[in-house]
């Protein structure tokens, strides 16, 4: 399964709208088989937060573990914030 | 609300730049909130946005800001952002940090309301101007502070100056009930990383941080702030 960010908006901030947005997607994590990858694509993602982040990745990052996958990140303000949740989560996200 | 002294505003008062109505029964001078805010449009490109949203933090007397300046809530502060980071992105000397603008912006922004909801001590929302002339972001709030909102998951803070190095300085587990310091060590590493200079104060502490000097040098303020007050500069 790929989850498109920019579906969610190009400036992706807050807490409040990453709780949202993990809560309005996760019916259809439902459909990811057993050993099936599950990647992020940051593509089209403008400003990018560690509170919508950690809000929206964290649950991910805690629910597929190794399987999952993030794309596109060679925008800064992704790369900084996949950076500081590094730090908080104390483990590495697998890039493409 | 304009960031002046008394002495600018009687000079504007007879120079008839910003005129008080009538103080026949009074020695104060008294202005009409739709010319004050008329004035503020008029001269948006003069105006300090710095002492604006500082002395709106300061005041004991709690009001709504400027509305131009005012968020009342997250949706409105989101709206507000997306138009900065348009803004910013038209900037061909920022092509390549805009997103990290824009994202501390919103980081610092977006804070505001996840530490006060619900629990704004008089104003709900924030200020939130910029000036990209002269390459300035401020952002502020009335709301409980760092002090408030970090004690709840380290009592043993002792002072507004104690609870800001802590919220730039400790990682606190991502899962903790409070998380306002992560959002902030984010801040702080992207303006050491960049062209970008960040002066932030919570109640009687400030601090500064520049390219290169994520020294976290914290110090006693001289003006006491109800809640935030972050100025970006880059």
């Amino acid at each position: 399964m790929t989850i498109f960010l920019k579906k969610f908006g190009t400036t992706l901030n807050g807490r409040q709208f990453g709780k949202e947005s993990f809560a309005a997607f996760e019916p259809s994590l439902r459909e990811v088989k057993e050993d099936e990858p599950v990647q992020v694509d940051f593509e089209g993602v403008v400003t990018f937060t560690p509170s919508w982040g950690d809000e929206f990745l964290g649950p991910l990052f805690n629910r597929f573990g190794d399987r999952l996958l993030l794309k596109n990140t060679k925008n800064p303000s992704v790369q900084a914030v996949l950076k500081t949740l590094v730090k908080i989560y104390g483990k590495d996200f697998n890039k493409e | 609300m304009l960031g002046v002294s008394i002495q600018t505003l009687r000079r504007w008062d007879d120079s008839g730049k910003l005129s008080s109505v009538s103080r026949k029964t009074s020695s104060h001078r008294h202005y009409l909130e739709s010319e004050i805010e008329d004035h503020i449009r008029d001269n948006i490109k003069e105006l300090d946005l710095f002492k604006i949203g500082r002395n709106w933090a300061a005041d004991n007397m709690g009001a709504e800001p400027f509305s131009d300046f005012y968020c009342s809530d997250i949706s409105v502060f989101q709206a507000r952002l997306t138009r900065l980071e348009n803004e910013l992105s038209e900037l061909r000397r920022l092509s390549r940090i805009f997103p990290l603008i824009s994202a501390i912006s919103g980081e610092i922004g977006s804070n505001s309301f996840d530490h006060n909801l619900g629990n704004w001590p008089d104003i709900r929302g924030i200020f939130f101007a910029w000036d990209l002339k002269r390459r300035k972001i401020v952002l502020a709030d009335r709301g409980q502070g760092i002090l408030a909102t970090l004690k709840r998951v380290k009592p043993e803070l002792k002072n507004h100056q104690d609870a800001l190095r802590t919220a730039f300085t400790e990682v606190i587990s991502g899962r903790a009930p409070e998380y306002r310091g992560n959002g902030l060590k984010f801040v702080r590493d992207v303006v050491a990383d960049n062209k970008i200079n960040l002066f932030f104060q919570t109640g009687g502490a400030l601090l500064k941080i520049q390219k290169n000097n994520s020294k976290i040098n914290v110090q006693k303020s001289v003006i006491h702030l109800r809640g935030c007050l972050a100025l970006i500069q880059f």
